[in-house]
């Protein structure tokens, strides 16, 4: 098929020969016949989009580009089209492997295809390791990419969308990595470019006072990464592998869209006083502080180590009666930095505590 | 064909439909035309005809208007409102009304959900009846002054005054605003005045008017065929309504449990305020909701009677006075219990004449004998109520009835009847002792603790931990004390005046030292890792209720009865005994003979799960709050500071957040550091001393004190308790004779054996030996700072991590272990030198349990092998032989050999035998290999003794011989199925070589493997060589119980990889091929096992999805009632702690678990029907016999025996036609109570036609079954015929024989 394209698959492309889309139609039935239930971009004009929104200087950038499920491929052309460097395609699902490889064959180390799922990236299960499974050592050093500093450029920009029925616990097996400075972030700040779901979305924004979605999760990420809306694209742009409509899960929430969103780590994030080794007692004081949001926060911070709570709170410059629900991701951030220097709370559990496999997809 | 014995459904069926249908039509035709105002006196009659029809029954006088009424509180709520509503409708066009009754129907049935769905005392607004209130105080002057209380009553209950009638009508009209009552009488203009124009006044004049509306309706009955469904659909769900209002025919629709978990909170709550005496919030309590017509609604007779009982006992007849004005007001009926107060209370004031009470009675069609069969009395209230009835009748004598009925179940019938050669087995105790064991026994559970020695070694240094410990404790107690204290202070005064259910009362009912105590050892249980609080306060709250109801049983006076009565019955008991009865006729007839005092049977009602877990979260509260410790106290170089030794923070389980209780290191430090040499227990965790209180009743027997469900539910769920009380008596007595007889088993301790696994506990312990080891054992857990992270990298952290984790967790579930064994061992070493019993209870499917949770004979490996008879018997001419048998079976091997076999094995080995029993620890260790060692070192142990006594036939033996069941499932199946082959490949027909179904499965697959290998299948041929009993066992096995190919593989996957050749990248292929090729074996080995499941999981699905539970009786008449439901969530809020309990029971079942879940259990439920009908046979031929489910023990002796009843009760049980008759059951339940939409009973009544066709295979097993000599033979028909009906092989056979 792709040989056709151009009837010369003897040479090389070279990386300013147009590649063809193909069929819209033929796309769509391609995707549709993929055996699990995914979302694909077809339409090459939100392809279109979602190139743009990763450049503008794609030609320029040295991030790697790793896209997830390309299925039929047409983002994967599109980004070649617009000059990206290097892509390199993880597929999941073998049946779309071929054409890909043919595109690979083509193209001057452009395109690099793998057989991976990245949502299926360093399982915690014991279960056999067979692609589309892989551990991101083996990823990453077959790709010839090497640790780098936190505080260096960003290194791959992953693009994709992030399976429905995983999407919270996804998010949060890749807010644990990130804090802990594993898996995909060992090798820099890694940025995200994802479809995820608005209502996914709003509580990732959700700001200290809404009380209903200010949670461990969205404080995390905020204070973890800069986080960009890109664009919002209605559902049904998207093409969906299954036979019945994948239901747009009911929210309180707006949940008309997919948004496309950008979360970029933070270079300020580790510190002398955060490191990778204690993120993970920080992790955990956000999360039992915000799992009831209108509790005072002086009482959690007592239970900890009684009687520090006012102090803390005053070295904050905070009021007394301050509600978890109300204080931002950037003052917990500052307030563990405090804990974690005072003498007091070496005695405290909070760090005999370990966070137990929280997520059936698992993390660490 | 035996009939079902369940009087609940005929009655159903017979007398509530056609008064259903009734309230149903009236309703309809109410609603489709509220303008016209009218009424109908025959219409009115024909609505009472049809419930006195119910009244009758239930025992009413149909003369009794009242009590007709009062029948319905609930059609008459429903009515009345429909009747405000007419008001309000008034003047609007009548045609659009018409249109409009659906839509209120609609709405009439949201705001009765949302009604229903208000939990008391929480969203309520107090309607403000300003009628109730004005009445009140005008009836209770009046009846005050007229001096003499009874008189009150009587003239209350005459109820045909005018005044009275009066009060009833208004009480009725409650709900009509006060504007819309005149307003509907006033137009009224053609109202024909038959009654005295009373005849408006009537109960449900509504009913009446909505006749004249059905010509309206006729009119338009062409109107639209829609509407005609959904008048079904409405008739369905009046239907439901309409049953809900008869509290005693609970059905098991949603509103009635609603009802009854109301009534049953509101009836906790008295009762705990009466217990500590605060009669006034009592009252108030219960006139606040008399007053408020929503509220009012949902009270029951019950309810009332608590409070009668109370006033009773004051002696206070004007207040009895007031409660039959309530009553009568709140549309009820007094029953026994009421007039038992009434009577009591006058017993109590001799000079009142009391003619008039036992007039009404007659009148209201309650015999006053029946108060002394069916009321419960408490202290000394059944002499007063004599003394009453004596000034009246002076020569009167309650007359008990003595005649006992019998279980109608013909599989019993024999048991019952042929009794003269029946030996039931005696106890070799003196009644003396047994009496002694008694005293002692009642001594522990009324302390409600027993505190043991901890087998754990004493260390020497620790006594200065210890000191520390205690005195920290004193320091928390008292903390403790003045905390709850206080909290009451602020409970009571904040819950003053409210209606709402408060704690206070439930704080109120022990001493707060009780309360206290039980806090503070909860926290000697908590383990190092914490524990989630709803657990917490579930245990909390459930020992407080226990030590309530031991109190409560004292406070009624019943103990010394109880005494009396037991020392009797262990007479029967008794080595020396004259009687042969069972134990449970013989406990019957001592308490009808001795009938003065108090009831033993406790009528307290178990707490909501939710007011238990209310009360353990708020000591929980009080515990976090404040328990202190210095931080200083184990580290001196901290800085002293008061901190909390328990935490309360949140573990996050996929996406849901948990509340947790954890304890500071500082108090696990503590604890370890102290060792504990003793250990307090909940009495009834100790096995008993005496023979447990015969089962005589669902509610009555077990512990001496100790309240135990017969039936173990899951928390919240009481539909299984509302089932079993529907029963007949007679009906259960199978089971719990049953039960009575497994819990008559004597014990005692292998003592040798005792001490090596005690030697063993305290040294090392040995995970190999199922010892679980001492912490100090468990992996260290790792620990990382941030200096030393610098040096690691990432993958390294990673791993650490993960190591941490791992070790966290073996570190809690060795913990666990330990902790478990700890308790079995020191209980078990408690019991060294005693003799000792285990009550006995049973699940919802009727498998039954010991009850004491940790030491008992259905634990593990180790607990079995420190567990033997009390009673010794000589081991006779086949025993030693047994006991070998019994050793080879123990030790795993020969799975496939003759019992000869084995025979042959077991001599061929004695030098190991000898030399296990001899040198347990130091010579060749040869039972350590076995399957389960420790039993097999028992076993050496006894064949040992048993080789080296003079005669061995004469050799004392207390050894208990299991006989296991090959396979139990499979066997049920293939009976139900009449299936030949499968039934051979368990054992259900005698072969020379006993099968084995996991072999021959193995087999067959292996068969499937060679064929597809030939074929080039590449999997095949990897797994060449690895096909073997062990890889297919458990799969088989749980087959049965519904297990799915997903779960089948997974098992299959971690046999294949505890292969070490097999190569691992196959192990998904080969599992995923490999069950697949197990189910088709099954298929073809079982042919009827799959038809019949898929029949069972067909109609529980069609069941279900109509929004019944499924139910079934077992051919012993026990009733099944699955507990499945769709979770609903309540929040419990105490303080600052919340936590959620998911509450069972209300919802609609849960179609998914009712559908899967029904095969298994139908199977568990005959197989445990098939334990009852042995244990009750053996019982009959002496034998001394208890089960673990499918496993029968017995002496070596006696195996013959229990063997030969074993297979003639399996024969017996399916020579029933158990099929059809769950088919019919089935039909009539859920048929016939037109519960069923009509496409699914459609459906069912084919899916049930279906069984019988499974039935027409005929009796073919049976006769085999009985005839083993030509089971062979037949076995090769079969084959030959294998494509014809079995009918032809049947009928060959026939010719053949003639």
């Amino acid at each position: 098929e792709v040989g056709k394209m151009k009837g010369e698959c003897f040479r090389p492309l070279g990386r300013y020969d147009f590649l063809d889309l193909g069929e819209v139609e033929e796309n769509t039935q391609r995707a549709q016949l993929c055996r699990t239930i995914k979302r694909f971009i077809i339409d090459p004009a939100l392809a279109k989009l979602v190139t743009h929104h990763l450049g503008p200087d794609l030609e320029e950038s040295k991030a790697v580009i790793f896209e997830c499920n390309p299925g039929p491929g047409v983002l994967t052309r599109t980004l070649l089209n617009s000059g990206a460097q290097r892509v390199v395609t993880l597929e999941g699902e073998k049946s779309f492997l071929p054409d890909l490889q043919a595109l690979e064959c083509l193209l001057d180390g452009q395109l690099e295809v793998v057989h991976c799922d990245f949502f299926k990236l360093d399982p915690m299960g014991r279960g056999s390791m067979r692609p589309p499974a892989m551990y991101t050592d083996k990823l990453f050093t077959d790709l010839g990419i090497s640790e780098a500093n936190w505080t260096d450029e960003v290194p791959v920009k992953v693009v994709g969308i992030l399976p429905q029925r995983i999407e919270r616990s996804q998010l949060w097996k890749l807010l644990y990595v990130l804090f802990d400075r594993l898996s995909i972030y060992r090798y820099g700040r890694v940025e995200l470019n994802m479809f995820i779901s608005e209502k996914e979305y709003l509580k990732l924004m959700a700001k200290p006072g809404d009380m209903l979605n200010y949670r461990a999760f969205g404080a995390l990420w905020q204070m973890a990464c800069h986080i960009e809306l890109l664009h919002k694209e209605p559902w049904a742009s998207f093409v969906t592998s299954s036979k019945y409509k994948l239901a747009i899960p009911k929210s309180r929430l707006p949940n008309d869209n997919l948004c496309l969103v950008r979360m970029t780590p933070r270079k300020d994030l580790f510190s002398a006083s955060l490191t990778p080794s204690n993120a993970a007692t920080l992790v955990m004081m956000v999360k039992q502080c915000l799992a009831k949001r209108k509790a005072r926060l002086v009482d959690r911070l007592n239970m900890w180590s009684p009687d520090s709570g006012p102090k803390l709170l005053k070295e904050m410059g905070m009021q007394e009666d301050v509600l978890t629900g109300h204080v931002y991701p950037e003052e917990y951030k500052q307030l563990f930095e405090l804990v974690d220097k005072s003498q007091e709370f070496t005695q405290s559990w909070l760090y005999e505590e370990v966070l137990e496999n929280t997520q059936k997809e698992g993390w660490i | 064909m035996h009939k079902i014995p369940h009087s609940y459904v005929d009655y159903f069926i017979i007398f509530s439909l056609p008064f259903l249908f009734a309230v149903l039509k009236a309703r309809i035709q109410q609603l489709q035309s509220d303008v016209i105002v009218d009424v109908q006196h025959e219409k009115v009659q024909f609505v009472k005809a049809s419930k006195s029809g119910i009244g009758a029954s239930s025992g009413n006088s149909p003369k009794n208007v009242f009590g007709e009424r009062t029948e319905v509180p609930k059609a008459g709520q429903t009515i009345s409102k429909g009747g405000g509503q007419t008001g309000k409708g008034e003047g609007k066009d009548a045609s659009a009304s018409k249109s409009r009754w659906m839509e209120k129907l609609s709405q009439e049935k949201k705001t009765k959900t949302k009604k229903l769905k208000q939990k008391l005392g929480l969203e309520d607004k107090p309607v403000k009846s300003s009628k109730g209130k004005l009445m009140l105080p005008g009836t209770s002057h009046k009846t005050i002054s007229t001096k003499a209380g009874i008189k009150t009553a009587s003239t209350v209950k005459k109820s045909k005054t005018l005044k009275n009638q009066e009060h009833t009508m208004a009480a009725s009209k409650h709900e009509h605003t006060m504007a819309a009552a005149p307003v509907a009488a006033a137009n009224v203009p053609i109202r024909k005045a038959k009654g005295k124009g009373k005849a408006s006044k009537e109960p449900a004049p509504e009913l009446s008017e909505a006749r004249n509306r059905a010509e309206e309706m006729e009119r338009k009955a062409e109107a639209k065929a829609q509407e005609l469904a959904e008048v079904e659909e409405l008739e369905r769900k009046l239907n439901q309504w309409a049953v809900s209002a008869r509290p005693e025919l609970v059905q098991d629709n949603s509103e009635a449990r609603v009802y009854g978990d109301v009534q049953r909170s509101v009836r906790c709550y008295l009762e705990a305020c009466v217990f500590c005496g605060d009669i006034d919030r009592a009252h108030r309590f219960l006139l606040g909701h008399h007053r408020m017509v929503s509220r009012r609604n949902l009270l029951n007779i019950g309810l009332y009677n608590i409070m009668m009982r109370v006033w009773a006992k004051k002696g206070s007849l004007n207040q009895i006075g007031r409660m039959f004005i309530l009553i009568e007001e709140a549309g009820l009926k007094p029953n026994l219990g009421s007039y038992c107060a009434a009577l009591e209370c006058m017993g109590r004031n001799p000079d009142f004449n009391m003619c008039q009470v036992l007039r009404q009675m007659e009148e209201d069609g309650l015999p006053v004998d029946e108060l002394f069969s069916h009321c419960v009395f408490r202290q000394d209230e059944r002499d007063m109520v004599l003394r009453a009835i004596h000034t009246v009748q002076p020569d009167f004598q309650s007359s008990i009835n003595t005649i006992l009925q019998t279980c109608s179940s013909p599989l019993v019938k024999d048991f019952y009847t042929e009794r003269a050669d029946a030996k039931y087995p005696k106890m070799a105790f003196s009644l003396e002792e047994l009496q002694e064991r008694f005293s002692r026994q009642l001594s522990i559970e009324q302390a409600s603790t027993i505190t043991i020695h901890s087998v754990e070694a004493m260390k020497p240094c620790c006594l200065f931990q210890r000191d520390l410990l205690a005195v920290q404790r004193l320091v928390w107690h008292k903390a403790l004390v003045g905390a709850l204290r206080e909290g009451k202070i602020i409970l009571a005064s904040s819950t003053q005046k409210a209606v709402r259910l408060s704690l206070y009362p439930y704080l109120c009912l022990l001493d707060e030292k009780d309360y206290v105590d039980i806090m503070i050892q909860s926290l000697s249980n908590l383990p190092p890792s914490g524990e989630s609080l709803h657990i917490l306060a579930k245990e909390l709250g459930n020992r407080v209720h226990n030590m309530f109801c031991i109190r409560m049983k004292g406070h009624n006076q019943m103990v010394d009865k109880l005494s009396h009565i037991y020392n009797e019955y262990a007479e029967l008991l008794a080595k020396d005994s004259k009687f042969d009865v069972l134990p449970r006729e013989r406990w019957w007839k001592l308490e009808a003979e001795h009938s003065s005092g108090p009831s033993l049977l406790g009528d307290e009602t178990h707490w909501p799960h939710m007011v238990v877990v209310e009360l353990g979260t708020y000591l929980v509260d009080l515990m976090v709050k404040h328990m202190k410790v210095n931080s200083d106290i184990l580290n001196s170089a901290y800085d002293r500071k008061l901190i909390p030794v328990l935490y309360h923070m949140y573990t996050f389980r996929s996406n849901k957040q948990v509340g947790f209780i954890k304890p500071h290191p500082i108090l696990t430090q503590m604890q370890q550091d102290a060792m504990d040499t003793t250990l307090t227990f909940d009495s009834y965790v100790m096995p008993m001393l005496c023979p447990p209180v015969p089962w005589t009743s669902a509610k009555f027997g077990a512990y001496l004190l100790t309240p135990t469900k017969m039936m173990r539910a899951v928390e919240g769920a009481n539909q299984h308790e509302i089932l079993l009380e529907k029963c007949q008596d007679a009906d259960l007595h199978a089971v719990l004779d049953s039960l009575n007889q497994l819990g008559n088993a004597a014990w005692r301790i292998n003592q040798p054996l005792l001490d090596i696994i005690i030697s063993i506990f305290n040294d090392k312990g040995s995970e190999k030996l199922d010892v679980p080891p001492p912490n100090s054992e468990a992996p260290k857990i790792p620990r990382y700072n941030q200096q030393d992270s610098a040096t690691f990298t990432s993958a390294e952290k990673a791993h650490l991590k993960r190591e941490v984790v791992n070790a966290k967790k073996k570190c809690s579930e060795m913990h666990s272990l330990r902790m478990d064994a700890l308790y079995k061992l020191s209980i078990a070493n408690h019991m060294r030198d005693e003799v000792f019993w285990f009550p006995h209870n049973m699940d919802f499917r009727g498998r039954t349990y010991p009850c004491p949770p940790y030491f008992n004979h259905l634990g593990s490996d180790v607990t079995r092998a420190v567990l033997v008879f009390a009673e010794g018997k000589p081991l006779g001419p086949g025993g030693l032989e047994w006991l070998k048998i019994h050793l080879v079976n123990l030790t795993g091997l020969k799975k496939r050999s003759s019992l000869a076999g084995r025979l042959e094995y077991a001599n061929s080995i004695m030098d190991d035998i000898l030399d296990s029993a001899d040198n347990p620890l130091i010579g060749k260790k040869w039972w350590q290999n076995a399957d389960e060692p420790w039993q097999t070192l028992a076993c050496c142990m006894e064949i040992a003794n048993a080789v080296r006594s003079p005669d061995p036939t004469h050799f004392i033996s207390h050894f208990p011989v299991h006989q296991d069941g090959s396979c139990n499932g499979l066997q049920h199946y293939a009976a139900l199925g009449r299936d030949v082959i499968g039934a051979t490949s368990v054992n259900l027909i005698p072969c020379e070589v006993p099968q084995d179904v996991y072999s021959g499965v193995a087999q067959q697959v292996e068969e499937f493997r060679v064929r597809d290998a030939e074929k080039g299948l590449k999997i095949a041929q990897v797994l060449e060589g690895f096909i073997s009993r062990k890889v297919v066992k458990q799969t088989v096995m749980t087959v049965v119980y519904g297990v799915t190919r997903y779960g089948g593989r997974l098992q299959i996957e971690k046999r294949l990889k505890e292969i070490d050749d097999f190569p691992k990248e196959y192990v998904w292929d080969a599992s995923h091929y490999l069950v697949h090729q197990v189910f088709s074996s099954l298929k073809e080995m079982f042919t009827g096992t799959r038809e019949i499941q898929d029949w069972l999981t067909e109609s529980a699905r069609l069941i279900s999805k109509s929004g019944s539970t499924v139910e079934w009786v077992t051919p012993l008449g026990l009733p099944i009632i699955q507990p499945y439901h769709r979770s609903r969530t309540q929040m419990v809020r105490v303080n600052y702690l919340s936590l959620q309990i998911t509450h069972d029971s209300k919802e609609r079942p849960d179609t998914v678990k009712q559908k899967n879940a029904f095969p298994p259990n139908f199977i568990h439920s005959l197989d445990s029907t098939h334990m009852m009908l042995t244990a009750l046979y053996c019982y009959s031929a002496g034998l001394t016999f208890v089960s673990v489910h499918d496993c029968f023990w017995t002496h070596a002796i006696t195996v013959d025996t229990m063997n030969k009843v074993c297979r003639e009760q399996f024969v017996a049980l399916h020579s029933q036609p158990i099929l059809q008759e769950l088919s019919n059951f089935l039909l009539k339940k859920y048929l016939d109570s037109t519960a069923l939409p009509m496409n699914l009973s459609l459906s069912l009544s084919h899916v049930c036609k279906e069984c019988t066709n499974i039935h027409l295979l005929g009796s073919l097993l049976l006769w085999t079954l009985s005839h083993p000599v030509y089971a062979m033979y037949l076995l090769s028909l079969q084959t030959l015929f294998r494509p014809l009906d079995f009918f032809h092989v049947l009928r060959y056979v026939s010719l053949i024989l003639k």
